[in-house]
């Protein structure tokens, strides 16, 4: 063992440290990030093919983020109706939007940016089954 | 009395009956101290050979390296060329055990604040193992034998020159170390106390096996020593009986040998002194002679080991909060952040956060209606998301702030008393760890505090503990990098100045007031703990209108809660891990 006076902290394990900050701040994005978004392996929905055809997409899950822009319309038994903004090819456009009662106590307003699981159903709109804030 | 005699670096003694080996020997050879810059050596050619049981002086004018050679023994210096033994075991391939030095420097290390007996129980605390009878036991013996038994229940602060030496020899005793070393312990002391702190010394000396070495200007009471070493230039001139000195000279007293030093060059005197006839240098073996009577090897059974780590920082952590409430300023600076702080953030929202009114959702309603609505609903949400944001980061900066307050001195405000310490045993961690228990308890009260009285006062909505993590963890996280910063800055000016730096950049690099460019801030968000807290926190927020209309206003993208946790968690151990080899490297000054 050498004396006191001799003892000081190598360069290499300086290099060493920060290398395993960096490595563990990237592993910690990588992993909440990828936690964070739990429609992944949805596929997302490209507004055009809607567009061109929503009664071939009838039964499909989707994956589908943009803003909540108005009501139009509500029951009781089927939720409400909305239509909301989706941010595609350098433009908004607009897709119909069912949320079921079973999410009557989120509080959604004119301008909410959502990211949604979504099933087109049998009436062709798109019939929210997850919902998070974007 | 038998044989006694030297073979190598030992003594023997040899009784008709019984061979002993006086194991304490101190032998520096050929030692030599240069540094890179310095045109001579500082220490040059020490030849020295002291035995156990002896009282040595180091005297010679100012700037002759004494104080030099008493650190490079101790091992504070690293020296260059040459060895030192200590009972034959070479320095450097194994060094002192805490336990076996006492080292007592130029400055005080008794904490003014403590009293004497509060004092000399820390210090044995730290340094040793043992009940906490025994250590009452041990600290009352050590008080006797050092004259502070009246003065015990003294603050440190309001005691005497010579008795804070006193107290300062006491603290070292505390391990009864073998080889004892006293830099300039007598300086700026009135001849009575001079004489007294001498003559404690000199007993010291005579406890079995023990080396004491004083390094001294004063040429007073020189025969009061064994020996006298006199240095000049870095160079060894005498080593001998005080007898001798005068003689050796050519002087009539020995305030004639300063001036009679500074006439030649140092070297001259190396020269002279290595070629001196025999007889007239210091010849060891004369001494363990004198002293091979009562001299005995220091007993095995003596406990010289040193207390655990964990309760060598739970004496650390106890010590500190004492110092904390006995140093009313700084409780009361506390205090003032504590409630002031949180006071004015609230001054923004005294009246709670405001209604967010929505717009209207009816595409029934007019072109205009619309716009203006969508006007209106623009303007609130630029005021509302402004304040949330602002608030949020407004609380994240003054924790920041707390916490560089709470650490910037913590290390390099004790420095030196810190560097004593771990010289006489405390171990990097346990220091680290005491700190850190410390340092805990401030960050959970003010984040606390912060937390509750903001929100009760704001009347924000959200989870209370959601809302706490981020807070606590951006309080912990700046106070420990702040910690870090100290434990490496070579002044407090420079630790304040630094972790001021530290909490300034916080605000604009964590793009809450200003967006960063996209690449500037991927490279620079990771290393901003307030815009983790910030994310953090907002998301706290995010089932309510609030969270939205920050969402919408700003530029900067919000990081999540789990990922804003983990990177104000790195940070925390990023800067606890700066703070332990800062604290680990030596830093005497």
């Amino acid at each position: 063992m050498s004396r006191r006076a001799h003892r000081k902290p190598s360069p290499v394990l300086w290099l060493a440290f920060f290398a395993a900050f960096s490595l563990l701040g990237g592993l910690g994005a990588f992993f909440f990030q990828k936690d964070g978004d739990p429609y992944r392996t949805v596929e997302r929905l490209k507004p055009e093919d809607y567009y061109e055809n929503a009664n071939s997409l009838k039964g499909n899950t989707y994956q589908v983020e943009g803003t909540i822009a108005n009501s139009l319309g509500w029951s009781q038994e089927k939720g409400r109706l909305f239509s909301f903004r989706v941010h595609h090819g350098g433009g908004d456009r607009p897709l119909p939007l069912l949320v079921p009662p079973r999410f009557r106590e989120i509080n959604l307003q004119k301008g909410q940016k959502y990211r949604l699981k979504v099933r087109v159903n049998d009436a062709a709109l798109l019939e929210v089954e997850e919902m998070s804030k974007a | 009395m038998g044989f006694s005699g030297r073979i190598g670096d030992f003594f023997i003694v040899a009784f008709p009956a019984d061979v002993r080996i006086l194991w304490n020997v101190l032998s520096l050879d050929s030692l030599e101290l240069s540094l890179p810059a310095a045109e001579r050596p500082l220490l040059s050619d020490i030849n020295l050979h002291l035995p156990g049981g002896h009282f040595g002086a180091i005297v010679g004018p100012s700037g002759c390296g004494k104080s030099t050679l008493l650190k490079t023994i101790a091992g504070i210096l690293p020296h260059t060329a040459g060895t030192i033994r200590w009972g034959g075991r070479n320095l450097d391939e194994k060094d002192l055990a805490p336990h076996e030095l006492g080292y007592v420097p130029q400055f005080t290390c008794a904490q003014p604040r403590l009293t004497v007996r509060e004092n000399l129980s820390y210090a044995a605390r730290l340094r040793r193992s043992g009940s906490a009878a025994d250590i009452a036991e041990l600290v009352e013996q050590i008080e006797t034998e050092t004259g502070l038994t009246d003065l015990h229940d003294r603050r440190a602060g309001v005691l005497s020159g010579g008795q804070l030496r006193r107290l300062g020899l006491a603290m070292e005793l505390t391990t009864s170390p073998s080889l004892f070393l006293a830099d300039e312990v007598t300086s700026g002391l009135d001849p009575k106390s001079e004489e007294e702190i001498t003559l404690l010394l000199q007993g010291l000396a005579r406890q079995p096996g023990r080396l004491v070495l004083l390094v001294t200007h004063s040429l007073r009471f020189l025969e009061q020593y064994d020996s006298i070493t006199v240095l000049t230039g870095g160079r060894l001139a005498f080593c001998s009986r005080p007898a001798d000195l005068c003689a050796y000279f050519g002087a009539t007293s020995p305030e004639e040998i300063y001036p009679l030093l500074a006439r030649r060059d140092p070297a001259s005197w190396g020269e002279e002194w290595i070629s001196s006839p025999e007889e007239l240098g210091f010849e060891a073996e004369a001494v363990v002679e004198e002293l091979a009577a009562e001299m005995t090897l220091p007993e095995a059974g003596v406990s010289a080991e040193l207390p655990s780590l964990v309760s060598q920082a739970t004496t650390w952590f106890g010590r500190r909060l004492k110092l904390f409430f006995r140093d009313p300023a700084q409780a009361a600076l506390q205090l003032a952040l504590l409630l002031v702080f949180p006071a004015v953030v609230t001054l923004f929202a005294w009246n709670g956060l405001p209604n967010v009114k929505n717009m209207t959702m009816s595409p029934a309603t007019n072109a205009f209606q619309q716009l203006k609505d969508a006007l209106e609903f623009t303007s609130q949400s630029a005021k509302i998301s402004t304040l949330v944001s602002g608030l949020a980061m407004f609380q994240v900066i003054l924790l920041a702030l707390m916490g560089s307050n709470n650490a910037a001195r913590e290390v390099v405000g004790d420095r030196a008393i810190l560097e004593k310490e771990k010289l006489a045993g405390l171990r990097p961690a346990a220091a680290l760890l005491g700190m850190t228990g410390f340092l805990s308890l401030l960050v959970l009260v003010q984040s606390g505090w912060m937390t509750l009285f903001v929100r009760a006062v704001g009347q924000f909505p959200g989870d209370l503990l959601a809302q706490f993590l981020p807070f606590a963890l951006v309080t912990a996280a700046v106070t420990s990098l702040c910690l870090g910063i100290s434990s490496w800055t070579s002044s407090s000016e420079q630790a304040s100045l630094g972790s001021l730096y530290l909490v300034g950049f916080q605000l604009p690099l964590s793009g809450a007031i200003l967006a960063l460019p996209e690449f500037l801030g991927w490279m620079v968000r990771p290393w901003i703990s307030a815009y983790w807290a910030w994310s953090g926190y907002l998301q706290t927020l995010r089932d309510t209108r609030f969270y939205d209309l920050v969402r919408a206003v700003t530029e900067t993208p919000l990081a999540g809660s789990e990922i804003s946790a983990w990177m104000l968690t790195l940070h925390l151990f990023l800067g606890l891990i700066c703070a332990f080899f800062g604290i680990r490297r030596s830093d005497w000054r």
